[in-house]
């Protein structure tokens, strides 16, 4: 019995949480349109998630196209159909492991360095303070944050492919002699429309989520140091699950205006 | 850390995230002809096997346009519209003919422009060109399930001829059997050659004898082949002889126009020829000419011995007698 009413209370739990991120959602872009903007403290936000997770993005992608291009080198190989590697590589990475990994990567960056940054902050009473003060905390902390990812992701996301696909040129310059000049060709020829527009739309959706999830998670943490270690954990946790979940809907939605 | 930097370092981002959006956009653009002016043609297919949208063309193997759009005109053909580079346009010909074909093995489908021989004007925006379908790999098979059925056929009717040959059946069995019938073929075989060989012979020495006709100047043949200058005049009698017949002829043909209008006209000749009254009266009139003249003579004769006329006629002898004498 007391199984049931475990499941039930889980079950409730994640629904009200479901209800609050909804709240949080409208009030998000209810409060974005109004003044007064805080435009500065969204420019060092901007600074903040963007620049800084370069380097993390730049890396990752690198890498990504590296091993993606090592990997399926030897299978292409088999089928004598090497010269297709660039295309492969190419619609792999802007359609969806460029966007995916790249989201992936902030969520657990951005997402839960806001969580514990709120969790904190509300821990200490600092977001108290200031609504007591006069400063609407939800305008200051929420919507620059939020706006900021949403910006900034998308052109993570285009830095990181481009960086993969030179990851992906390198090894295939140096285990197959093609040029630069070739394989950005072959790349480009192989992309249409329907693949780096629904990719970018998709990533604008990513980085809406990361934001949203981190600060919800931050600005309604629970009490203590504990608290804060949990809103950052479930802010990763939660963001990872909606992006896998906003994929789905993108790719399902592209699939029918495009006609993949 | 400085907020001025932190701006700048911002900016930088930003423009480069942008920049590589904004290219990547321009260069998918570029490859279906979004930023190039471009001309429609089109052209008209029975099956344009999976074509789509998008799909590039292209000119004697350069990628010159994209496939613009694909409708269906009635129940048997597609007519397919295509973009193309303006500045391609130029070396394209109104007889050039349109083909569907794959890129690669496994590649998308593309239509491939081809030039064709002779004279024809520049292309125009919104022309239709020829098109021309290729064998398909369903044709090649359904042909070749036909050739095998063929085979299959061909193979039986081979097998029962040669089990019929084995056993005996036919001319071709008995002419492969019978030993009397093979030394026929031996001998008449060796017949055969003989009278080639003397054939051969012949031949030689017909080409002999040619060749001494043709270069032997004292014969008649061989001067007659040889030799140009007696060619000529012999070419030249001929023609005179030739001309010489025309003119006789003509010459003849007058005669008898002459004769005949004689015997036919009134005129004075007919009549002498043909009037025997006047033949008498003319020999009466002979006659007397001549009975006259004689007796003029004997006048004349009268007129030297007469003493009125005597003296004139010395005279007359004296001057003679002068002039012999000078």
């Amino acid at each position: 019995m007391s199984g049931i009413s475990n499941i039930k209370s889980h079950i409730q739990t994640f629904l009200k949480e479901i209800g609050e991120l909804s709240y949080f959602t409208a009030r998000f872009f209810k409060e974005t349109f109004r003044k007064p903007f805080e435009f500065k403290e969204f420019l060092r936000q901007c600074y903040s998630m963007g620049n800084r997770s370069l380097v993390l993005v730049g890396i990752t992608g690198f890498i990504i196209g590296l091993v993606l291009t090592l990997q399926t080198r030897p299978t292409l190989m088999e089928f004598g159909a090497v010269s297709w590697m660039p295309s492969m590589v190419g619609i792999s990475l802007i359609r969806e492991i460029g966007p995916m990994i790249t989201a992936l990567v902030c969520a657990g960056r951005i997402g839960s360095g806001i969580g514990a940054e709120l969790g904190s902050m509300r821990v200490t009473e600092q977001i108290d303070a200031m609504e007591v003060s006069g400063t609407n905390p939800f305008k200051y902390l929420v919507v620059t944050r939020v706006l900021a990812t949403t910006f900034m992701i998308p052109l993570l996301v285009i830095i990181g492919d481009a960086i993969g696909l030179y990851g992906s040129y390198l090894v295939e310059h140096l285990k197959g002699d093609v040029s630069f000049q070739l394989y950005f060709n072959q790349v480009f020829e192989s992309l249409e429309f329907g693949d780096i527009i629904p990719a970018t739309i998709k990533s604008f959706f990513f980085g809406l989520a990361i934001g949203l999830v981190g600060c919800f998670k931050g600005y309604y943490c629970g009490k203590g140091t504990a608290g804060v270690g949990r809103a950052a954990n479930s802010a990763v946790v939660f963001t990872s699950l909606l992006l896998f979940i906003i994929d789905f809907i993108a790719v399902f939605a592209a699939d029918i205006f495009y006609d993949l | 850390m400085n907020a001025n930097s932190q701006k700048i370092r911002l900016g930088l981002f930003v423009i480069i995230g942008t920049l590589l959006f904004v290219l990547g956009i321009y260069l998918i653009g570029q490859k279906q002809n979004m930023f190039k002016r471009t001309f429609m043609i089109s052209a008209e297919f029975q099956n344009v096997n999976g074509l789509q949208k998008g799909n590039n063309v292209r000119y004697s193997g350069i990628n010159i346009g994209t496939v613009r759009a694909i409708e269906m005109v009635n129940d048997s053909i597609v007519k397919v519209e295509m973009n193309i580079q303006e500045n391609i346009v130029k070396h394209i010909r109104k007889n050039a003919v349109a083909t569907i074909g794959s890129d690669g093995l496994v590649g998308n489908m593309i239509i491939n422009i081809l030039p064709r021989d002779g004279m024809a004007g520049v292309i125009e925006n919104g022309d239709m060109i020829k098109s021309f379908s290729k064998v398909e790999p369903d044709d090649l098979l359904s042909n070749l399930s036909v050739t095998i059925k063929n085979t299959e056929i061909l193979t039986e009717d081979l097998l029962k001829i040669t089990n019929a040959i084995n056993n005996g059946q036919g001319t071709l069995a008995t002419v492969l059997n019978d030993t009397v019938m093979s030394s026929d073929l031996k001998q008449t075989i060796k017949t055969l050659k003989e009278v080639s060989v003397n054939a051969s012979n012949t031949l030689l020495e017909f080409n002999g004898l040619v060749k001494s006709i043709k270069t032997d100047d004292a014969s008649i043949l061989g001067l007659l082949l040889n030799d140009t200058v007696s060619g000529n005049k012999l070419k030249m009698i001929l023609q005179t002889i030739e001309t010489s017949s025309v003119k006789m002829e003509n010459s003849v043909e007058k005669i008898n126009t002459i004769i005949e209008n004689v015997n036919t006209s009134d005129g004075a000749f007919n009549y002498v020829i043909k009037d025997t009254s006047l033949v008498n009266s003319l020999k009466s009139t002979l006659k007397n000419v001549n009975e006259g003249t004689d007796k003029f003579n004997q006048n004349m004769e009268a007129l030297k011995h007469n003493f009125l006329t005597r003296g004139y006629f010395r005279k007359l002898n004296k001057e003679e007698r002068k002039a012999k004498e000078n």
